[in-house]
């Protein structure tokens, strides 16, 4: 496998993606806005869960980065559709690269971009909402990368059962909604009906959320976030799988717009 | 440095190729010709690892195709028959995009950005954006894509569908000289005109069958004789429409290696005012597909493009 070729397409995705400045206003702006909005929310919440020294921030954070990110993975995806829409995806898998390099270059700014984005709204939180972190920071760092890479996993597996751009759309957003709202990261998993308790454990916004409540609110170290961590990389291994089962390079995919 | 042997693919009940042989020697230009669907766009994407055959053998370079594929694609340069360029970013992006992914160090690279785009008089859009192009210069922009690496196999699919006549005439001009240069070039083309233009060798494509393969001509020399078409008001007269001629409706052709003394017998017995068109057609490749399929090759054109709205394209 050559780097340097996946690099080549990891550069030029990051350039294509940034002539969008929505896709800044997507992953940055509005998330800031939603915590600003729900902050007080979860001050109330907060301290009827025994944490009276929280203004809120600690669970709206995580929770909007979370959801957020669930919903930036789409963009996996999207990187594929809009390929085959623009004529580009054939003379890419015309390069003398392998389907590995490829697939790489293609996934990688779709992790790295989550990690970016989780990183900046934990980092962002400080000053602009008095957020702050009880625990370990590596332990946090930890979880954001596992869980932009198991999320990427899953936008890989939609983008391989859809082959339209509406299908993506569609299944990614069902998805994406799904494990923000039941993954309970805009409601805290205590403030859910039963049955949504219940359900919250098999999305891994939920294993994300428990691990970053450890860390972010009861001064939880790396061994506190271990199980949270490897449920997250099963959850990413089974993504992979499915992905790797269904995707096929040659399969035409139509992009409206 | 191209061999392909008894290749075959259908797309469901839809058979594309019926095992095609085609050869192309370095510095040779074969020029793969036949009407919308004969299976064209199926052989090249075949040839450059876009899609699997069913059956058959692709070499190139004594390298088999799908084995040692990334080595293969990077003896080869496509450009396949749909535009594919990257709108929101420049021109001169897109190349080190595929450069890069070619394996072109940055030295390199920029040196042969500057030699493709002299080439293809694309030196004066390298910074502007692709989707900005016209669709000539997007043409232009997209064939110097395949040429970067300086691949020892091109392969063009319908290099000039929707291109400019200055646009057409410098890719031509390109082939042959990249060929001159010892390149192997497989130049997939439903133009006739072209193929004559280009002066290259013929596989003559039709519903995914070679069914001729040499010089243009050697193919007229062998398959063509002059044809003498006539069409009339009323039905064909009897004295027409004998074992030699082909109808078709009130059109007749008659094969006709001396047209003058064909006409010369057959006028003087048609009826008065039945007669409304002649034609002499000079042997060409159109004579060619004429003799060998029993249709006009225009005709086919159409009828292919029409049913080619229907099932996939090939």
């Amino acid at each position: 496998m050559s780097l340097r070729r996946s690099l080549a397409i990891i550069r030029h995705e990051y350039v294509v993606m940034f002539t969008d400045p929505s896709t800044l206003i997507f992953i940055l702006i509005i998330p800031l806005v939603m915590v600003a909005m729900m902050q007080q929310l979860f001050d109330q919440q907060l301290a009827a869960e025994g944490f009276p020294g929280a203004n809120g921030s600690e669970f709206a954070i995580p929770g909007m980065a979370v959801g957020f990110g669930a919903f930036g993975v789409s963009y996996a995806g999207f990187t594929f559709f809009r390929d085959h829409g623009w004529g580009t995806w054939d003379r890419l898998r015309a390069a003398p690269i392998s389907s590995v390099e490829l697939i790489t270059g293609k996934v990688v700014p779709t992790v790295s971009v989550t990690v970016l984005q989780l990183a900046i709204l934990f980092l962002l939180g400080g000053p602009l909402f008095d957020f702050s972190v009880k625990g370990s920071v590596v332990a946090i760092a930890l979880i954001i990368v596992v869980l932009a890479v198991s999320l990427s996993a899953f936008g890989m597996a939609v983008t391989a059962v859809s082959r339209t751009m509406q299908q993506l759309n569609a299944i990614g957003s069902v998805g994406a909604f799904g494990m923000a709202m039941l993954g309970g990261t805009w409601v805290p998993v205590d403030a859910m009906p039963g049955w949504a308790q219940a359900v919250a454990p098999a999305m891994p916004t939920y294993w994300a959320m428990k691990g970053f409540r450890s860390v972010i609110l009861e001064a939880g170290g790396v061994g506190d976030v271990v199980v949270p961590l490897l449920v997250l990389i099963g959850f990413g291994i089974v993504f992979t799988i499915l992905a790797a089962a269904r995707f096929r390079l040659e399969e035409s995919k139509a992009y409206y717009g | 440095m191209l061999h392909v042997q008894g290749l075959r693919k259908a797309y469901g009940d839809v058979i594309a190729l019926r095992g095609v042989d085609v050869d192309v020697a370095r510095g040779e230009i074969t020029c793969l010709l036949g009407p919308n669907g004969a299976g064209k766009t199926t052989l090249v994407s075949i040839v450059a690892g876009l899609r699997r055959p069913d059956a058959g053998v692709v070499e190139v370079d004594g390298l088999d195709a799908t084995s040692r594929s990334v080595e293969v694609r990077q003896r080869i340069g496509l450009a396949p028959q749909d535009l594919g360029l990257y709108p929101v970013v420049s021109v001169r992006r897109n190349l080190q995009l595929f450069g890069r992914l070619a394996g072109l160090r940055p030295r390199e690279l920029a040196t042969r950005i500057d030699e493709v785009a002299a080439a293809l008089r694309i030196t004066d859009l390298l910074d502007r954006q692709g989707g900005t192009l016209s669709g000539g210069q997007k043409r232009r922009v997209h064939t110097a894509i395949a040429l970067l690496h300086r691949p020892p196999l091109l392969l063009l699919d319908e290099a000039t569908t929707g291109a400019d006549v200055e646009t057409r005439q410098h890719i031509l001009d390109l082939v042959r000289q990249l060929t001159a240069e010892g390149s192997a070039v497989l130049y997939s083309t439903h133009y006739l005109q072209e193929v004559e233009d280009l002066g290259a060798s013929v596989a003559l494509l039709d519903a995914g069958t070679v069914i001729a393969r040499g010089s243009v001509d050697r193919l007229i020399a062998e398959h063509a004789d002059p044809v003498v078409e006539m069409t009339f008001h009323t039905e064909v007269p009897a004295v027409v429409a004998d074992a030699d001629a082909s109808v078709d409706g009130r059109r007749v052709r008659v094969a006709a290696p001396d047209p003058a003394a064909t006409l010369a017998s057959i006028l003087p017995k048609l009826p008065a005012g039945a007669l409304d068109t002649v034609e002499i057609v000079r042997p060409s490749l159109e004579s060619v597909y004429l003799a060998l399929t029993g249709r006009r090759y225009d005709e086919a054109d159409t009828e292919a493009s029409k049913e080619a709205e229907h099932v996939a394209p090939t």
